[in-house]
């Protein structure tokens, strides 16, 4: 599909991809502030404001702009993610001028009150109490595994927000933080769906064109040191009543041939009735009736920008213990490392990332290549990225499946959590975390 | 900025132009000889395509002593076949670039799964010899009821299962419909002839509708008539009617320490095929089904009771239910039932302004392009729906006029004449000691 990619005197950064199959179209905005880079007395404060754009700008007042697409006939969303914070509207394709009209305005600034962010301080309370605090297994594995395993704070702190920061936020934070952050040059727009480039450009230069762009704070390290001793963290769940477990492995620098061979790792060993891990830990043992698992629980492995895990997960009975299930993975991933793999494995492999790029990129009307285009463009300022993801995978060989598995896949490249259920109880070893302590 | 200082001198938000024509995806449909009904929609540019069997089988069929055993039949059916070891499925499927999912629902068991175009006809033939002739191997019986002995004691650790399985089984006494959850000891008992019966008096080409959608390559039709055609025609599902209770009653379960109160309020209302349904459809969207509905706007974006109140009409065959959820914060209990039915009670006594219901009718719509465009699953899901409803597709290509004729009033007498609270059930999972007072109003109303 055809890929139109520019930028606007102001920064901006715009991505057009037409498909005319569906009378519809995506309008996504990125800005490139994801929870990572919050400030430190005020974690969870990054998602925080992304409720904080659906409360008003210059044109729009409260539920206004939820209103305009939806008696438009369309959807819309916010997500808070590690390298970037998203606004998206799926409309009929009539509407573009519509989205490009309220995107434009609130990239202009908010018109926000106390009142509001009081509101949004409640409804986002609420939101990590019904995911996380008041749910069995809440924060497992997506929210608690990284705060375990990595070690530099932009990485390892509780990006949900802990509720005394979410409480403690101030308006003027707010708007400081826009000011900072939401600035076209560190944006950018991608349009997918049904419309003519010519037209939506004429669009955007019209509503996009005077707003002023900012002057970006240095970016801050988000290096991870490289893990020689693996961890193992334990949490008890008062809420819960089977352990659980999972287990993760630093990822490779992104884009290097080594992240790619572990994107076909992670076909091997966790996608699918054919993986090997399903294969030793759910039909051999029994330990499980599945195992998850993913590179990028919030997304997947293209839509990030930092130091990044792949994770694989399960529920099991107390019958069985942690160094069981840990033996039998062991068994599997020493096979990996120990020789190459067949040809075959890393064929199907292929096949299966394929057929699932397919499914991403098409996820969502179009979102799902917008989301993907949009992700290149600011942190690779190549959308076409996308069209040789499928070359790139195709380049691995067995050889470097057994290099990365030996690397990457290593004892002490691993943090272990492990969820033991039951209530709470002072515990002497620095490694048991409570969720009241999260 | 002072909102009420730019008030003046807002922009208007430009409109566009007129929308384009939206024709639904057309579908070829043929039966088989045996019965098993086929519908084929070519759709989209990407080359994956979506094969998925409905089979009229699911917890509807269980008796009271077999909860869940059309869980257990379908994980069954995934060890394996006569002449494929359940490897060789998940292998050959993932050569497909596909996997074979069977998931067993209340009404229909659905086999089925995505593959790369290239391989449509051979993931069809895959697909049958899963559905036609399962193995159901014994041995792997003690390791599948392992695993639902643990989904089971997991799910029931989860409050909004808990509001689920209480709500159920008040609207669906001595239904299938109301039993949610088996004990343990009822699903230790199952013996492999218990699902090999199941099996046997469930799935036949009489009860299934087999659905493919997305880019087609191949004669598709040729391999469905291929794997399918020798398939026993075996008999259509019995019928086995639901009479939902509709009358008022309050049901709290007590969650010491909870930091949330899960809501569940609801009650029977007309069936899909009736001429009231998509008027409910409206009406319920403008109330608690949409972002910017009523009860969403009143309980999120004024008061920040809850993140993420909705209300839905969930459907069973020629049965529906309106339910409103919100997973309220404990200290708000009280306020949030009230704030609910203060909503509710409105619209009862009051047609929305045509604006207000304009914007409705134009959400849905346009979400009704969006579900029938949005996957190939989508569009099998809206087939799936008129079909086992036993409604016309004429359903579908009637729906946005209909939806456009809907006036005020109607929306008022849908309210006043299905919402009536005085027999609504509600159930709430939470802390009892904390909120005991705030519930004590709904609660003596009880019958």
């Amino acid at each position: 599909m055809p890929i139109t990619y520019y930028k606007l005197p102001n920064g901006l950064r715009v991505i057009l991809s037409p498909d005319s199959t569906a009378p519809t179209v995506v309008t996504a905005v990125y800005y490139r502030i994801g929870f990572r880079v919050e400030p430190r007395d005020r974690t969870g404060f990054a998602h925080l404001f992304e409720h904080m754009m659906f409360q008003g700008s210059r044109n729009l007042g409260k539920m206004e702009f939820i209103r305009l697409v939806q008696e438009n006939g369309g959807v819309l969303n916010g997500s808070t993610r590690f390298d970037f914070t998203n606004y998206f509207e799926l409309l009929p394709s009539n509407k573009l001028e519509t989205a490009l009209w309220a995107e434009a305005d609130r990239m202009k600034g908010l018109a926000i009150t106390e009142e509001n962010l009081k509101n949004q301080q409640d409804v986002v309370i609420n939101e990590v109490q019904v995911s996380v605090l008041n749910q069995p297994y809440g924060g497992f594995p997506w929210l608690w595994m990284p705060q375990h395993a990595n070690s530099n704070w932009y990485n390892s702190h509780n990006f949900y927000g802990e509720l005394k920061d979410i409480e403690a936020a101030t308006l003027d934070e707010v708007q400081a933080f826009f000011k900072t952050y939401y600035a076209p040059n560190n944006a950018a727009l991608a349009i997918v769906g049904d419309f003519e480039p010519e037209e939506a450009q004429a669009m955007i230069a019209k509503y996009f064109t005077g707003i002023a762009p900012a002057e970006l704070p240095p970016p801050p390290d988000l290096a991870e040191p490289r893990q020689e001793e693996e961890k193992t963290a334990t949490r008890q769940d008062p809420l819960a009543n089977r352990p659980a477990l999972a287990f993760s492995y630093h990822m490779p620098p992104r884009n290097s041939p080594e992240y790619f061979a572990m994107g076909l790792l992670d076909q091997m060993l966790v996608q699918g009735d054919d993986s090997l891990l399903y294969r030793e830990l759910v039909k051999k043992h029994g330990f499980s009736g599945e195992v998850s698992g993913a590179i990028n629980e919030l997304g997947n492995m293209f839509d990030y920008d930092g130091p990044m895990l792949w994770t694989a997960s399960l529920f099991h009975d107390s019958t069985v213990q942690p160094e069981q299930i840990l033996s039998a993975v062991d068994t599997v991933v020493e096979s990996l490392q120990s020789q190459p793999v067949e040809q075959s494995l890393v064929d199907r492999s292929i096949t299966k990332m394929r057929s699932n790029l397919y499914d991403t990129l098409t996820q969502f009307g179009g979102f799902g290549r917008a989301n993907l285009m949009a992700c290149y463009a600011l942190f690779d300022d190549d959308p076409s990225r996308i069209d040789s993801l499928e070359a790139e995978f195709r380049k691995v060989t067995p050889q470097l499946v057994e290099r990365t598995a030996r690397e990457y896949l290593r004892k002490n490249n691993r943090t272990v959590l492990r969820i033991v259920p039951g209530a709470a109880e002072l515990a002497a070893d620095p490694a048991v975390a409570t969720e009241e302590s999260n | 900025m002072n909102p009420t200082e730019v008030s003046a001198s807002k922009e208007i938000p430009p409109q566009g132009p007129p929308p384009k024509p939206f024709h639904l995806p057309a579908t070829t449909d043929f039966s088989l000889p045996n019965g098993m009904r086929v519908t084929i929609v070519p759709y989209g540019t990407v080359p994956k395509v979506a094969v998925r069997a409905c089979v009229g089988a699911g917890a509807i069929h269980e008796s009271a002593a077999q909860v869940w055993l059309s869980r257990l039949t379908a994980a069954l059916m995934k060890e394996g076949t006569r002449t494929r070891p359940a490897e060789q499925v998940a292998r050959e499927a993932a050569e497909m670039g596909g996997q074979l999912e069977i998931d067993a629902g209340t009404d229909f068991t659905s086999v089925g799964g995505v593959a790369l175009s290239d391989f449509g006809p051979k993931f069809v033939a895959l697909l049958a010899d899963v559905l036609t002739a399962p193995s159901l191997p014994p041995a792997e019986l003690p390791r599948l009821k392992a695993d639902l002995l643990r989904e089971l004691s997991i799910e029931k650790s989860q409050p909004e299962a808990q509001a689920h399985e209480c709500f159920v089984e008040t609207l669906f006494p001595d239904h299938p419909y109301g039993r949610a959850f088996p004990s343990e000891s009822a699903l230790n008992s199952y013996t492999i002839e218990d699902a090999r019966t199941f099996y046997r008096s469930n799935f036949d080409a009489a009860r299934t509708h087999l659905y493919i959608a997305g880019k087609l390559e191949g004669d598709l039709r040729r391999a469905v008539e291929d794997a399918f055609g020798g398939w026993a025609k075996g008999a259509p599902a019995p019928d086995l009617p639901a009479c939902p209770v509709k009358a008022r009653s309050f049901h709290l379960i007590d969650r010491p320490g909870a930091a949330q109160s899960n809501l569940l309020i609801g009650l029977p209302v007309a069936e899909p095929s009736s001429p009231d349904f998509i008027k409910l459809d409206v009406m319920n969207s403008l109330l608690g089904g949409s972002f910017a509905s009523r009860i969403t706007s009143n309980i999120r974006e004024e008061k920040g009771y809850t993140y993420s109140p909705i209300s839905q009409i969930a459907t069973h065959r020629q049965l529906a239910y309106w339910l409103q959820s919100a997973d309220v914060a404990t200290d708000v209990t009280g306020p949030s039932l009230h704030e609910i039915f203060y909503e509710i009670d409105r619209l009862r006594h009051e047609p929305p302004s045509a604006e207000e219901l304009e914007g409705i009718r134009n959400f849905l719509a346009g979400l009704f392009i969006l579900r029938n465009t949005i996957s190939p699953d989508a569009i099998i899901g809206q087939l799936h729906f008129v079909d086992s409803q036993g409604l016309d597709r004429s359903y579908l290509s009637t729906y946005t006029r209909k939806v456009m004729e809907v006036q005020p009033a109607d929306v008022q007498r849908m309210a006043e004449t299905y919402l009536d609270p005085s027999q609504m059930t509600i159930v709430v999972v939470g802390d009892q000691a904390q909120i005991a007072d705030q519930i004590a109003p709904y609660e003596a109303v009880t019958q």
